[in-house]
């Protein structure tokens, strides 16, 4: 692979304040009751007065080896060589919900036709399939950040080529990253939260 | 616009792309109303998209926005980078909110009024602009006739930036002498000891340079005004390695990013903050410099604190001693550079004004007054100009000789020209207030609902300027649709932002034309007042020459401004108060407020002291408490996704904030009632059951939502929900009809946002 892309989120500065989700929905024109392409999770701990909640923002993580690629009947689902981003033939898809099934983020969702839809990085307009779309460009060769980085209020959030992303974070940030199979950077420091999949 | 545009329910980007070309030969009038010169057609691509700017006025913010237009729509939205009120700073990257995200949904809802309305026959029906302002005129001619201008409320909620237009009309020319003050829907209680201590009612932390941040009652990190606030409390902690301590019985976002959470037994902030004081003088770690030469009281003060040890608010307050000691003690060692800051935590509670100046009296204290990383004394430190003086247009004030109802009854009353809001109905019932005018606010929602809805049946004429149909809008005899904020030009200036030296102008052309035919305010106004004889006061065209005419002062135009989006003007340093003191009756800090006649009056007629003091919230002056009939306490609380009442009619938010509290699955889009589970436990009450909070004047049904984050005990939902909110079916509970008249803070008139109630779990779907 030429390049692979992916996210950094630092749940210290994630402030869980929804910012990111609905930027995601103004840039990709996906209605309020539309599938949410990135969401918050906000995960609590304890009982009162021990109790804590930190923020965590999750869409599709661009995996490594992704398993909704795996179980896909049809073969709608790609890895892009260019830069690592799964996208999705609508063409395709037959709406059988397999790779929702099997993705640890629930990221993959459906729309009103039954055709799968989710993060694509933000590549082109509308519709979370990326596919046919040009590579997602850097930022200094004019490539845009996708909405949720765009607006995130406390720099919780980034996108980029992972070998640029791993350089900005710590040590320990990168080799939990290298022992993932999903490409998400979480800062050190930040919370151990177990992904389910879930299906709309 | 086109017809086509006027219909549009909602902008659909893809919808949009496919009919390029068609909508394109239709020829959009709307397309490049911001293309002045060069600059903004470079800023357009090939797509034919440009990037223009706005100011987010969805909770009143400012912050600058990057708006994308194609063919006249506005399709996304970011904020602008070094912004002082979108930004950390130079150089740091704009962002918004989720509400601000929000303002496409709220530009082109479906349920938007599009047509001006007016009453005929006891319906409502749409009419023409020039129908509408006719029969507004005629109306509010044979108003003043009949009844006195003086009978006519203003009732102001979000006129866009600091226009002067509704009060030009109303106050000035019409001669309408009383509005609510927004002081007792808001901030009353803290906006005032403020005031009346320092000089200056509305200052604000120096976020981004404290070490020691006590945010209190505030949850600075999702109800802020603007992006830099959250954003200059991560820049301290990330810099400055800043202490941040969360004092709030909930669980909140800022208690999530706080090193502390300390959930203190509510109305009891008072006594906590006299315990820290009292560690800190016992300590030595007062500012005796501060105290010894600018301020006054410090004896009384002293005095009041002696016995007030921690062990002591240990008991009353659930928070424990040596914590009380800690946060004192670092308090105290970061000064000057620690802030406390109190908001509507405080503001809420029917004890709020004694707790809101003991919390403020710990700043005077430890000296951190107007400090690098202080509290400051807001500032612009410039002027702009007034345009009716330089065009050498006397601008009359017929509402001074009107006379005003006298409220000696209401103690709180004495001391605000205006009207506490929830006196309304009573000045209604007395036949002291026979109409109002309201603009961009929904005060059904604001306290004492019921009789606020018999009040408008009352009201011989009733005029609105606003987006939705609410409780208000839909009693209005003339209703006017208001331009959005993306459809409106804007000018803010102001101090309170991220240059924390700095003052600065924000400013922006309308980014799209109104949808439908809904107008910007400098017209409505200037028709009305045209309409009515007025016409010699609005010599500009547009709102636009008005803004120009003012920036004159500092020798930008509007057009400049609108490209910059934002202006560093003026420089001015801290400790303003070294040169010339504070704007006191005694140009000093007061800790103690008998310097204040009006309020001395007021305290030596209630019984209260005029020093710091700890007043518990059961006594017979501050209201009520629980007992064994209602033995939970309510209060109203505030999300990030609606900081303000009116956005909620918005369903990007409303998805948002169940999202937020794991309740997207249901149908419901209403609000929750947060309970802790052993106290939902007791009452048989599962996670998303509908129950039914009753206090001893009136009940409200909503969802539960079951959290550890919230005291046992203590019970809250976010307000704007239900009856009389912008929401279409209004869904949710109006948190406000468990209020009445008397449940108002008893210095300030503020509504009072907690009573005793006791929940009960109900059958059935929520509704």
């Amino acid at each position: 692979m030429t390049e692979q892309w992916g996210f950094y989120f630092d749940a210290e500065k994630c402030i869980g304040c929804h910012a990111c989700t609905v930027a995601c929905r103004v840039r990709n024109d996906v209605e309020a009751d539309g599938p949410k392409w990135r969401r918050i999770v906000h995960a609590e701990n304890g009982t009162f007065p021990d109790y804590e909640q930190v923020s965590v923002s999750i869409a599709c993580m661009h995996c490594e080896d992704p398993p909704c690629r795996t179980v896909c009947p049809t073969g709608a689902i790609e890895k892009r060589n260019e830069d690592g981003i799964v996208v999705v033939n609508q063409d395709k898809c037959i709406g059988c919900h397999y790779c929702a099934w099997s993705c640890p983020y629930g990221a993959p969702k459906f729309d009103d036709n039954n055709k799968m839809q989710k993060c694509h990085l933000c590549l082109g307009e509308g519709g979370g399939d990326g596919y046919g779309s040009p590579p997602k460009a850097k930022e200094e060769d004019g490539g845009t950040k996708p909405a949720c980085v765009d607006n995130c209020v406390g720099g919780a959030l980034k996108a980029g080529p992972m070998d640029e992303l791993t350089k900005e974070v710590t040590d320990s940030a990168v080799n939990q990253a290298t022992q993932r199979k999903g490409n998400i950077i979480i800062e050190a420091g930040g919370p151990t939260v177990t992904f389910e999949s879930e299906s709309d | 616009m086109s017809e086509t545009d006027a219909n549009d329910g909602g902008v659909r980007r893809r919808t949009l792309l496919k009919a390029g070309g068609a909508a394109a030969a239709v020829g959009l009038t709307g397309v490049g109303i911001n293309a002045v010169g060069e600059e903004a057609e470079a800023a357009s691509d090939e797509s034919g998209r440009e990037t223009v700017h706005g100011n987010c006025w969805i909770c009143r913010a400012s912050c600058g926005q990057e708006v994308t237009v194609a063919d006249g729509k506005a399709i996304d939205l970011t904020g602008v980078d070094g912004h002082p009120k979108a930004s950390a700073g130079e150089g740091r990257e704009g962002t918004l909110c989720s509400k601000g995200m929000g303002q496409l949904n709220k530009t082109y809802n479906p349920n938007r009024i599009r047509e001006p309305h007016i009453r005929e026959d006891g319906e409502l029906r749409a009419a023409s602009w020039d129908e509408a302002i006719e029969f507004a005129a005629q109306r509010l001619e044979e108003f003043a006739e009949e009844h006195g201008p003086e009978k006519f409320l203003r009732y102001q909620g979000y006129p866009l930036g600091k226009h002067p237009w509704h009060d030009l009309v109303f106050k000035n020319l019409y001669g309408a002498p009383i509005k609510v003050g927004r002081k007792t829907t808001c901030h009353g209680p803290f906006s005032d000891s403020w005031a009346w201590m320092s000089g200056y009612g509305r200052e604000w932390p120096d976020w981004q340079n404290s070490e020691y941040i006590i945010a209190w009652g505030r949850n600075v990190m999702e109800c802020f005004r603007g992006q830099w606030e959250p954003k200059g409390v991560l820049d301290a902690k990330e810099r400055n390695d800043a202490t941040v301590v969360c004092i709030d019985p909930r669980y909140t976002k800022t208690a999530e990013v706080a090193d502390q959470w300390i959930p203190i037994k509510p109305r009891t902030d008072g006594a906590l903050a006299l315990a820290m004081a009292n560690v800190i003088i016992e300590e030595g770690l007062y500012d005796e410099e501060f105290i010894g030469n600018y301020t006054h009281g410090f004896e009384s003060y002293k005095e009041a604190v002696a016995d007030k040890t921690p062990e002591w608010a240990a008991e009353i307050t659930d928070v424990d001693a040596d914590v009380i000691r800690d946060i004192a003690i670092g308090f105290a060692e970061a000064a000057p550079s620690s802030v406390a800051f109190p908001w509507t935590g405080i503001a809420y509670q029917s004890n709020g004004f004694k707790n809101a100046q003991n919390i403020q009296a710990l700043n005077g204290l430890v000296g951190n007054i107007d400090s690098k990383g202080g509290t400051r004394q807001w500032t612009a430190g410039f002027g702009l100009d007034d345009p009716h003086e330089k065009q050498g247009i006397d601008v009359p004030a017929n509402y001074e000789d009107q006379p005003t109802p006298d409220y000696d009854d209401y103690p709180f009353q004495r001391h605000v020209r205006d009207l506490s809001h929830n006196l309304v109905p009573k000045a209604v019932e007395r036949g002291d207030i026979k109409g109002f005018v309201n603009n961009w606010s929904q005060p059904p929602k604001s306290g004492n609902t019921r009789a606020w809805f018999e009040a408008l049946e009352e009201m011989d004429l009733v005029i609105t300027v606003d987006a939705f149909w609410t409780g208000v809008s839909k009693r209005a005899d003339v209703v006017f649709p208001g331009a959005s904020q993306l459809e409106q030009p804007f000018l803010q200036t102001g101090g309170d932002g991220s240059y924390s030296t700095n003052g600065w102008v924000t400013g922006s052309k309308p980014a799209i034309e109104p949808v439908g035919n809904c107008r910007r305010d400098y017209q409505v106004y200037k028709a009305l007042a045209e309409e009515m004889g007025w016409g010699e006061y609005f010599p500009w065209e547009t709102g636009e020459e008005y803004y120009d005419s003012q920036l004159e002062a500092i020798g930008l135009s509007f057009d400049e401004l609108d490209e910059k989006s934002y202006e560093i003007v003026a420089d001015f340093e801290y400790r303003q108060y070294e040169d010339g003191g504070f704007d006191t009756e005694n140009g000093l800090f007061n800790f103690d407020l008998d310097a204040k006649p009006e309020y001395k009056a007021l305290a030596d007629d209630i019984g209260v002291s005029t020093a710091p003091a700890w007043h518990p919230p059961d006594d017979d002056l501050f209201g009520e408490t629980t007992n064994e009939e209602y033995p939970l306490l309510f209060t109203d609380l505030m999300v990030e996704q609606f900081s303000r009442g009116h956005c909620q009619a918005l369903s990007q938010s409303l998805e948002a904030y169940a999202q937020r509290f794991g309740h997207e699955d249901e149908d419901y889009r209403g609000n929750y009632l947060h309970i802790n589970p052993k106290d939902a436990k007791a009452r048989g009450i599962e996670d998303g059951d509908w129950v039914k909070v009753q206090s001893a004047d009136d009940e409200i049904e909503l969802m539960a939502n079951l959290w550890e984050g919230i005291r046992p005990g203590w019970v809250g939902t976010e307000n704007g929900f239900g009856v009389g909110s912008a929401q279409p079916d209004e869904e949710g509970a109006n948190s406000m009809l468990l209020n009445k008249e008397r449940h108002v803070e008893p210095t300030t008139g503020m509504t009072a946002r907690n009573h005793p109630v006791e929940i009960e779990r109900l059958g059935g779907e929520p509704r």
